[in-house]
Order: C-alpha cells, then structure tokens, then sequence
C-alpha cells in the first residue's frame, strides 16, 4: 500500500515545525480550487452568467445614430435620442450604469449570488469541519479564505458581465473604455459588505436560508438609512439654499419695512434647518458606520464619468422657472431644482471614495472579525 | 491552542503521550476528567467506550476539533494543539461529510493539500490509495452518488492520502458490509506493519479484539483500564481442572466444583500459576487422573461489560450516599 514506513527515525516529508509561505499557498489555493467546483455544481450560477449574457446582449441590440436610436434596427422615434446628445457611447455608458449595474448588478444578480453561497458557512461548520479542522490550518486562516472563496460567485460573474461590456462598448458605440474593468472590484467589494454578514449569520447559526433573510433585512435596513440620509440632505440642502435665498433678498431691499417682512421667515427657516441639521447628523452618523452599497456602487458611474446634465442648460433653466413652484417636497422661490440638484451633487461628490469603502471596510471587517472570534473559540 | 508541553516530556517512543486531558463543556458538563495515555509508536490502539463516555471529545481534541479545558502531552512528540504536527496525522472522523460536488479523487486530493503535499506526491497517492480501498473505478464520479460504505472508503483514502505516521479512525466500519470489514482489518494491519500508528475508536468490541495490540477504556470522562490485552484480562485470569471420578472434599477450598457424568471440574480464579501447580501436585499425590487443565480470561466483551456496571454501581451509590447526606443535612435543620 505505501512503499515507505514512516519510523521515528526518518523524517516525514511533511515535517516541520512551522509553516511556510508555499504551504500557506498550496492550501489556499486548493480551498479555491475547491471553492470554484463548487460554484459550478450549481445551476444558479449558470442562470447568471446566462442573464448575464441577456443583459448585455440587450444593451448590444441598442443603436444610435445622428438620426436617433434604435433596437434591432427598428428606429424607435424618440426625439433628441441622437449620436449628438449623446457622443462617444455615453448612451451605451448610461444604460450600462444606469441598468447594468444599477440595477442588474447591485440587485439581481447580487441576490442570485446571495443564494448561491448561502450554504458555504453552514456547511463549514457543520459536515466537513472535522476534517478540515484535523489539518495544519489555522481557524482564523480558514474563515477568511473561505470568505474570499465566496466573493468567487460576483467575481466570475461581473468579470463577465466588464468584458462583454467592453466589447459592447467598443463595437456598438466605437469606444474602448478600459474603465468599465473597474466594475469588478468595485462590485466585488459592494458583494463583500452583504456577504460578510451572510457568512457571519450562516457560520452562528448552520442555517443558509437563516442567513439569507437575516443579509436581506439587513440590506433593507440599510437602504432605509441610506434613503433617510439622502432624504434629510435634501431637506438640509434646500433649506440652506433657502436661508442663502431669503438672506440675499433681504439684503437686496431698499425699505426697512420690507425687509422686516422676511424677517420672520428667516428666523422660522433657521430654526427649521437646525433639525433637518440635527436629523441629518443622525442619519449619517448612523449611515458612517454601515456598509454604503448605494455609494460603492455608484462609484461605477463616476468612474465611467457618465454625463449627468444632458440638454441645453438654457432650456433647462426655463424649465426650472416654470416649474420650481409647483414640483417636489422642497418647493421655494429661491430654491430651483436644477440649483437643489447642483448642491446635492456637491454634497455628495465631498464624500471621498476612502470614505465611502473605508468606512464600509470597517464594518465589514469588524464583523468579520466577530465571526472568526466566534469560529476560533467553537468546538465542534 | 497548544497545550503545555513543558510540564511532560516524551522520549519519542510514544506517538501518543497525553496527561491530564480535561474538557468542561458549557453548563458544567464534564466530558473528560484528567484523561493519561500513552500510545506506543507503531501499534494498533483500541479506544473503547460506551456512548457519552468521552471518546470523541479526546479523539477531537488531539485533531484540534475541540479546545481542552487543559491538556498536556505530545502528538508525535509536539505539543498537543500544534498544528503543523496535524500534516503527518490522518484522521477519518465519524459521519464524516464530504463536499458532495466534488469527485472522490478529488475529495482526497483536496485534502492531500490542506495535508500540504505537493501536487504530484499527491496525484500519485491518491490513485495509489483509491485502489487499495477499492474505489479506483469510482474514483472519478461525484461523492453524492456513493453509498455509505463507498463514503467511508473515500474517507479512508484521504486519512491516510498524506502518508501518515498516526492515523486516527473514528468509528472506520461504520455502514461497511462484511467484506468491507475485513478489508479494512487488513489495511489497518498493513498500516502497523509499516510503522504507523492506529488509534482506532470504536464500540465495535469484536473488531477491537481483532486487530488492537493495547486497549483502552473510557467511561465517564476517565480511563478506567489502559493496557495490552493481556495486561486487561490476567486479573479474570481463569483456570478450569478436569479429572476422571469425583473430586476430593477439600478441592471445594480452590474452587467451584461441578460434576459432568462421569468427569469433576474445579474452576478457579488466579494469575498465579503457583496455585495451578499446588492443585496439580495435590490431585496427582492422591492419585487423581487429570484429563484437562484449560485457561480462560474474560473477553474483552464481558471485561467492558464488567467495567461499565461497576462504574455505574459506584455512580449509584455516590448518587445515594449524595441523597442521604442531604437527607440528614435537612433533618438537621
């Protein structure tokens, strides 16, 4: 059976007192290796790389020319849809972000990913630990591979989805846009804030459907701070606008008279702002320590520098002027929407990306960091 | 964790050398209570116990499985806890679960590499082993699709895929037909011939008997015999003296006296063949003809038996000293 007996005297190739970096690499690669078989047995993640496929195959049967735009050659005969308003494949960039990412990629396919790697921490901790356990691997080295191991899913997929991008980009709009390959990490990372509270949840409590609902609460959850904090910056912003506005037509009046009628105005739109200023400072204190998946993955659009103000800025302000008065939650008649949105832009474009995935880091490795306490200390 | 090894020493002659293993599991449940072991390099050890006894907590906390409350001693003569030691250890634990996406041959490789062999030592043993546990022509489909049986064989292979010097077997002929059994035998047999060490855990008496140089047994937390099979069984050490015609009066004073027809026996218990001697002599000088003097030892079936209603008995009365203790503590109030 063996040709060699092992004897106290000779010493066993595998013998040795620590370990070193190739056998760190020779068993992490074999978790992957692993991990990537296991990802192929299941049909979901073949039905997402197919959707994958439809997804940009939709965005391919998309044309545009000077005269408008089209889908598989039929002219759809929407005025100002044309190669002039939008050069340089911003229309294929704009649907790529807008669908591709926004909402293909940050919800469908997410979820799809969320359900296949719903059973790797339950079945760690449950069928195969002993043995794996019983192998000169680290708990804490073992949690964290296998955690890289399911970003896998999202890595396969979305390093699918970049590259047919990029050809779609480069043959339907004539532009070969390296930086759609910035998806990649940036919705590998969006995956890793949800996945690491999926993994955290499967590995305590050996439930994946447990960890699903639990992930799909928690991302409920935080789309409501976010929506809360995007909600109050608005308020914040309009009123600040609004303050700015009343102060300069103060200042603009020639009698006292008149300018003691805004007064009163002022002083209630001041103390208005201080609580949308306290609500806002709540929110985001709150939004601060949780993972920022709408931020993470609009990080995509700005990396593609997708253009926003699409149009002719003077129409745009006529639009305003008739409209500001009767449109939105934050009607005034110094704040103008297209003015609200510049400053909300503003507002948002301060917020660095070490901020939005530093931040998310931190949660993300805090509670990992729990579930690897958790897994070390366990006996099974 | 890694155990103290300072305290203890091993001269490198056991495989095994563990001194007071203990395991507290939460609600103060004593799992083990100061658990002394030593196996000798290259022998067959037999860990015998009944359920709940204890087994499993020891064999996991020597794989790392679980953490001991304290433990001291060596594994191949490292610290219990250090994990590169675990390289030259195979284990097959019991219900055992193998990814059931991957293919036997792949399942053993797989753990080939966490075991830390290079690639092609492991392509290499894994064929090698896939055929002495009879599953080379499975070796290639999906380990959902085997049996049980088939599993535990898979699971052999990859115990023993890091070619290792100590391989402990939970329970390895759980749900293998008879055959299977045999064959198993014989692989552990091969295994102590090359000079490895097995640390088999089983309930499965018969089996144990079979192939295990030394034996120990495990009853609520606590090694209660530890030994060679000889060394368990001298204590019921028995002999049985059969001779023509009926024995005389004072033959009553060795033994139980029984009469089969025309023959008499005397049945005694001693490991001391001085006695077997002095019975002899004295038959002899009275003219007795002695047609048999056989040996008997207690099986190891009826010394685990025998064991485990003891420890249950004491149990019992420590329970019952317990209530009357209290019984009078409350009467004194």
């Amino acid at each position: 059976m063996m040709k060699s007996a092992p004897s106290a005297t000779r010493t066993h190739p595998l013998e040795r007192r620590h370990l070193a970096l190739a056998d760190y690499a020779v068993q992490t690669w074999a978790i992957f290796v692993s991990a990537y078989r296991e990802l192929n047995a299941r049909k979901l993640f073949w039905v997402a790389l197919v959707l994958n496929g439809l997804v940009i195959g939709a965005v391919a049967a998309i044309g545009i020319d000077e005269k408008g735009i089209s889908v598989f050659g039929y002219g759809l005969g929407i005025p100002g849809v044309t190669t002039r308003t939008f050069p340089d494949g911003q229309l294929y960039k704009v649907i790529l972000s807008a669908v591709g990412v926004g909402f293909w990629l940050s919800w469908l396919s997410t979820i799809l990913a969320l359900l296949s790697t719903a059973s790797m921490f339950p079945d760690l901790v449950s069928g195969g630990v002993d043995t794996m356990l019983s192998k000169p691997v680290g708990r804490g080295r073992l949690f964290f591979t296998k955690f890289a191991t399911g970003l896998l899913f999202t890595a396969l997929q979305v390093t699918v989805f970049a590259l047919l991008a990029f050809f779609v980009l480069g043959i339907r709009g004539g532009v070969w846009e390296l930086g759609i390959f910035v998806v990649v990490p940036l919705m590998v990372v969006f995956f890793s804030y949800l996945f690491a509270v999926q993994a955290v949840v499967g590995a305590m409590t050996k439930s994946p459907i447990a960890s699903v609902i639990v992930t799909l609460l928690f991302w409920i959850f935080i789309f409501l701070v976010h929506s809360g904090e995007q909600f109050t910056l608005v308020g914040r912003t309009a009123s600040r606008l609004e303050i700015a506005g009343l102060e300069a037509k103060i200042e603009s009046l020639k009698t006292d008279e008149a300018k003691e009628g805004l007064r009163k105005p002022l002083e209630d739109q001041r103390d208005a702002d201080a609580n949308w200023v306290l609500a806002h400072r709540i929110f985001f204190g709150v939004k601060t320590a949780l993972p920022k998946t709408t931020e993470t993955a609009g990080l995509v659009t700005r990396a593609l520098a997708v253009a926003a103000n699409i149009g002719d800025e003077e129409d745009a302000e006529a639009e305003d002027e008739n409209t500001r008065r009767q449109r939105g939650f934050f009607r005034s008649q110094f704040v103008s929407e297209r003015k609200l949105r510049a400053a909300m832009d503003e507002e948002m474009a301060k917020r660095p990306v070490w901020w939005i995935v530093g931040t998310s880091f931190a949660f993300e490795i805090v509670l990992l960091s729990f579930g690897a306490w958790w897994f070390r200390r366990r006996d099974f | 964790m890694v155990a103290d090894a300072r305290t203890h020493t091993s001269d490198g002659s056991n495989a095994i050398d563990l001194v007071d293993v203990t395991k507290m599991y939460a609600g103060r449940v004593h799992a083990l209570q100061g658990v002394a072991m030593r196996v000798p390099r290259g022998e067959i050890f037999g860990l015998l116990g009944p359920n709940g006894a204890g087994k499993s907590t020891l064999v996991k906390i020597m794989t790392t499985i679980v953490r001991p409350t304290t433990a001291h001693g060596t594994i191949l003569g490292m610290p219990i806890g250090h994990r590169p030691t675990l390289a030259r250890v195979g284990y097959l634990p019991e219900h055992h679960r193998f990814p059931a996406y991957l293919t036997g041959r792949q399942c053993v490789e797989f753990f080939g590499a966490m075991s830390l062999m290079r690639r092609t030592e492991r392509k290499r043993r894994t064929s090698e082993l896939l055929d002495v546990v009879g599953m080379g022509a499975w070796g290639d489909r999906r380990v959902g699709t085997y049996s049980k049986g088939m599993q535990q064989r898979t699971g052999l292979a990859a115990a023993l895929v890091n070619d290792p010097e100590l391989v402990i077997l939970d329970e390895p002929t759980d749900g293998v037909d008879p055959v299977g059994r045999r064959e198993i035998r014989d692989v552990l047999l091969r295994m102590r011939d090359e000079g490895r060490t097995v640390f088999l855990n089983s309930h499965l008496l018969g089996e144990v008997e079979l192939v295990c140089d030394r034996v120990a047994i495990m009853l609520k937390g606590k090694v209660e015999r530890h030994g060679t099979m000889a060394e368990l069984t001298h204590e019921s050490r028995a002999w049985r003296v059969t001779i023509e015609g009926a024995l005389p009066a004072w033959s009553a004073e060795f033994g139980v006296v029984s009469t089969d027809g025309p023959r008499a026996s005397i049945d005694f218990k001693s490991d001391d063949l001085a006695v077997l001697q002095a019975l002899i002599d004295r038959l002899r000088d009275e003219g007795a003809v002695i047609i048999g003097v056989r040996e008997t030892r207690e099986s190891l079936e009826d010394l685990f038996m025998r064991l485990v209603r003891d420890v249950d008995g004491r149990a019992a009365a420590v329970g019952a000293s317990n209530v009357n203790h209290a019984m009078r503590a409350g009467g004194a109030r």
